[in-house]
């Protein structure tokens, strides 16, 4: 129900000097689309007609350095969307970027369930623990890099402590092994990001109502028991939710590889965003990067599209 | 045996500062319907958690069949407990709600299948056994509370209010169907209600709590004839009892209530009256019931003193009408029936039915006397 | 609980946050290290000869780090992104939250733009930023925003909107309805009910909300990568830098690591308590 706001002035209150200007200002309509005018001018400026764009480049043959502005490059159709389809690179870097999602994801979830669960109880502390493990995902994407770029240098603190507590005879050289360096930047994902999951959780296992967990007890189920037929189907929309939202996350991982390997050794490590960053900003292919931007656009819209369905039954 | 079924000895909960229940000590019979009534905040709720082991007492000891169950988890005590709000299984269907208690208990398939399916049958949810719990109407949802219960035959079964989210109509039915189904199987319940009316109707034995004490554990005849204290007078019963302020006189040999110019004779229940009152201070209580117009008794010859009141409301019910007088500037209720001619601001001459009236020690709120004459 | 079960949490609890804090610690620790100590075997978490030269080398490139001749820093000193840093970041999340509030008042009460155009904006946070990026880039230079603070603002604005109008909208949505009922029938303008009765109950909210964005500007990385190279140049692309070009400068890398937290670490202090509660999303039932 909206607010009525067409009634006579109010006895005793001032009159307004433009009383047809005050009159229309205060118009409901008119109230209610000045509110959401500058988002939505925000919106058509810096997401629509970019979006256009991005859709006219894909089907034009531009580089900056042809020397033409890009509105008179000739049109090269569904050409660039022919030759991302056949492209190795492109390939491999979005199949190691969904194992980076899959493999990062799933370690979020269940290390922030658990630590959820293990905070359910109240101790000592707990308020002041919980603020240490939330910080992580607050720092820079950038900082987390350097951090896990310095521990994991060959003669960094994680070696050190392979060789002396663990018994490895060397170190371990993360950067020149593709597995290793990838596994160095899930771990510094998995570090960053597991507080976002434990927030979640958190607060979501804590919203939940007691009483079917009591009822349960009450009715002979064990903790375990409780855990796996009542706990966790009342939390199911909270974890997909959760899981929705950290894996579109993770999908666009690309700072921590510019800054922990570069996509290196070679371009072993290399996540779709820092290929296309690196055809459009670097290589300047911009028609060839905006095709790829277009299918990853239409693509990811699809899986929401999928993802977002069994919530909506759910309800 | 003598041994009760249920017992609780000296239990005691505390939260923080806050006492919910003061040692309190309880003996239920096996197969008793017994009510815990009390005003909300009187910890008959926290005492029926921890009969369930929902709530760990802070002291004395609960005994189910003779053996101390404190330290046993509510898993292990297989007492059945309906929550004031169903606290239904809501991600699940009726079917999976039922079977609940036998799937932990890991019951053969044929078991579980064939016990739910007589529940359903029982508790008319046969329609309703692949629904999912949060879309059932609040009638069908108290039946599957009940029936994800007692497929587990629990040795007690604690109910929570469970009729408080019930229209008043429903309630009644409800209230029938619970009260029967008791019956049927034979079990002993602990029904916690704030409503006197439900307790007063369903209740073998009524617990009457207040402030975390119990305060009287009688029949509910005994609690509306035989109340033992000024806070029972006043809960049981509608409309509640008149409660007049009074002051005990000797005049010789004789002795009188007296409240203002009116005074009632009392020489008969002297002793009585003298062997439990503290002070001279008590209060006369009469309930709106045996408030006789003075020709009703005549008629039924019951000779008392005669109060003159001013009428100043007039509820018609059904086939009774409560009337309210003022006695100088006391408020008195009377019910009497449709027929009597009465109208506001007219004067009315009534005697308190002399078997019926209940007299209080002002100051402890003890019960003196109940009735007798 | 037992006391044993206390105890037994809090060494559980301590052990995990030992672990969380450990690369943190250990930059914090490299930050303050001479450059012999950097490497050093066996690694010290407390720093043999601490030194501040880390910090002192960023702001003067031209100094030798620790007093070593050799380390001479070639880089760039980061006071420009600094103060850019913290131009862009405030002005771009007072802008997104002002403007998010007004639409979640907008969607909260009126429905504007129907259930379609609140999940609209959310495309903005779903996609990769860098599929946005390159359009953006022939856009921005059409329009001559390329490497100037104007053009970070617009976009920081424009891809934290969606955040500021959701979360917004989840508090306003709180606020009951008959409180501003009672104020329109008091007579008072729909904007004097914004301003007067709505924005002050969601005051806190709105606070929540702005340190939140805050973050997600100061931390922004790509979009600052692409668009900016010297002029407009930020914080988190100055540590790229220096990671990038200045090779094994640990120390001074580490120092600006920590300089670079030190605003997002104040607000999540900030942000704490309204984190922990309230923050469900609503959506668990019942």
């Amino acid at each position: 129900m909206a607010i009525k706001v067409e009634r006579p002035p109010v006895a005793g209150g001032r009159k307004p000097l433009f009383p047809r200007l005050v009159r229309a200002l205060n118009r409901e309509s008119f109230f209610q689309n000045v509110l959401a005018m500058p988002m939505q001018l925000l919106l058509w400026f810096l997401l629509i007609i970019p979006t256009l764009i991005v859709l006219y480049l894909s089907l034009v043959a531009w580089e900056p350095r042809m020397g033409v502005d890009w509105w008179q490059a000739p049109f090269a159709w569904f050409r660039n969307y022919g030759h991302v389809l056949s492209d190795v690179r492109f390939w491999q870097a979005i199949v190691r970027t969904i194992g980076v999602v899959v493999v990062a994801v799933a370690l979020e979830f269940a290390i922030g369930l658990a630590l959820a669960l293990f905070f359910q109880r109240d101790f000592l502390g707990k308020r002041l623990f919980t603020a240490v493990i939330l910080y992580p995902m607050m720092l820079p994407w950038v900082v987390v890099g350097l951090a896990f770029y310095l521990l994991f240098l060959e003669k960094g603190l994680v070696n050190y402590i392979l060789i002396h507590f663990l018994g490895f005879e060397t170190g371990v050289a993360w950067y020149h092994y593709p597995a290793v360096a990838l596994s160095t930047i899930i771990l510094a994902d998995v570090w960053q990001w597991t507080p976002f999951m434990f927030l979640i959780l958190y607060s979501g296992l804590g919203a939940l109502p007691r009483d079917p967990v009591e009822a349960a007890m009450t009715l002979g189920a064990s903790r375990w028991q409780i855990f796996r037929y009542i706990t966790m189907p009342m939390l199911k929309q909270v974890i997909i939710i959760a899981l929705i939202i950290r894996s579109l996350e993770a999908f666009k991982i690309f700072d921590l590889v510019f800054i922990m390997t570069g996509g290196g050794p070679g371009t072993a490590t290399e996540s779709l965003s820092l290929y296309i960053y690196r055809l459009g900003f670097v290589y300047g292919q911009l028609s060839y990067a905006a095709a790829m931007a277009v299918l990853i656009l239409v693509s990811i819209s699809i899986i929401i599209r999928l993802a977002v369905r069994p919530l909506e039954y759910e309800v | 045996m003598g041994e009760g079924f249920i017992i609780l000895k000296g239990l005691r909960k505390e939260f923080g500062e806050l006492v919910a229940v003061e040692d309190l000590e309880l003996e239920v019979e096996e197969g008793e319907f017994l009510c815990f009534l009390g005003p909300s905040g009187c910890g008959k709720t926290t005492t029926l958690r921890m009969v369930a082991g929902l709530e760990i007492p802070t002291a004395g000891d609960i005994f189910l069949r003779g053996e101390r169950i404190n330290d046993l988890p509510p898993q292990r005590r297989n007492v059945g407990f309906v929550f004031q709000n169903y606290a239904l299984f809501w991600h699940m269907t009726v079917h999976d709600n039922l079977a609940f208690g036998l799937m932990v208990r890991r019951a053969p398939r044929s078991e579980i299948e064939r016990e739910v399916g007589e529940m359903a049958r029982w508790l008319e949810l046969e329609d309703l056994l692949e629904t999912k719990a949060s879309r059932l109407d609040l009638s069908a949802m108290q039946r599957v509370a009940l029936g994800r219960t007692l497929v587990t035959r629990p040795q007690v079964l604690l109910l929570d209010e469970p009729l408080n989210n019930f229209r008043p109509a429903l309630r009644e039915i409800m209230r029938g169907e619970l009260k029967r189904l008791q019956k049927q199987l034979g079990s002993t319940m602990i029904y916690v209600t704030h409503d006197q009316e439900e307790a007063m109707t369903m209740g073998d034995r009524i617990l009457v709590m207040s402030a975390g004490r119990k305060v009287q554990l009688a029949t509910p005849r005994e609690l509306y004839r035989q109340p033992n204290s000024l806070f029972v007078a006043g809960f049981i019963g509608r409309p509640p009892m008149n409660l007049l302020e009074v002051t005990y006189a000797r005049e010789g040999d004789r002795a009188f209530l007296r409240k203002g110019e009116l005074a009632w004779d009392v020489t008969l229940l002297r002793h009585a009256i003298e062997g439990g009152l503290r002070g001279e201070k008590a209060v006369l209580g009469v309930r709106p019931e045996h408030v006789l117009p003075v020709e009703e008794a005549e008629r039924r010859g019951l000779k008392d003193t005669v109060v003159t009141g001013k009428v100043d409301l007039v509820q018609p019910l059904a086939r009774k009408k409560i009337v309210d007088l003022f006695i100088d500037d006391t408020l008195i209720k009377m019910v009497v029936s449709s027929d009597f001619p009465v109208a506001k601001d007219d004067q009315v001459e009534v005697v308190f039915h002399p078997q019926e009236t209940h007299l209080f020690d002002k100051e402890t709120e003890r019960a003196i006397y109940n009735g007798l004459s | 609980m037992t006391l044993i079960g206390q105890a037994s949490r809090w060494l559980g609890a301590l052990a995990i946050c030992l672990v969380i804090l450990l690369p943190v610690v250990w930059v914090l620790s490299i930050s303050f290290k001479p450059p012999q100590e950097w490497l050093a075997y066996p690694p010290t978490i407390i720093p043999v000869e601490p030194t501040t030269s880390n910090y002192i080398v960023l702001f003067q490139p031209g100094n030798p780090v620790g007093g070593v001749a050799a380390m001479v820093s070639s880089a760039e000193p980061v006071t420009q992104a600094l103060i850019n840093s913290l131009i862009i970041a405030p002005i771009a999340t007072a802008a997104s939250v002002l403007i998010g509030f007004f639409a979640a008042y907008a969607v909260s009460r009126y429905r504007v733009g129907g259930t379609f155009m609140p999940f609209f904006t959310l495309t903005t946070r779903m996609f990769p930023p860098v599929a946005f990026a390159v359009p953006l880039l022939v856009y921005y230079r059409m329009l001559g925003l390329i490497d100037t603070q104007l053009g970070l603002i617009l976009m920081y604005t424009a891809f934290t909107v969606a955040f500021s109008l959701w979360m917004m909208k989840g508090f306003i949505d709180g606020v009951p309805r008959h409180i501003e009922e009672a104020a329109v029938l008091d007579g008072a303008s729909p904007w004097r009910v914004l301003f007067t009765i709505t924005l002050p109950l969601v005051r806190g909210g709105l606070a929540a909300t702005a340190l939140f964005v805050f973050i997600l500007n100061w931390t922004e990385f790509l979009f600052a990568l692409v668009f900016t190279s010297r002029e407009a140049i930020t914080i988190p692309v100055q540590v790229s830098h220096y990671v990038g070009a200045v090779g094994r400068f640990y120390g001074p890398q580490a120092a600006l690591g920590i300089v670079a937290s030190i605003p997002v670490v104040v607000a999540g202090y900030l942000i704490q308590r309204h984190l922990v509660t309230g923050f469900t999303f609503g959506l668990v039932r019942e």
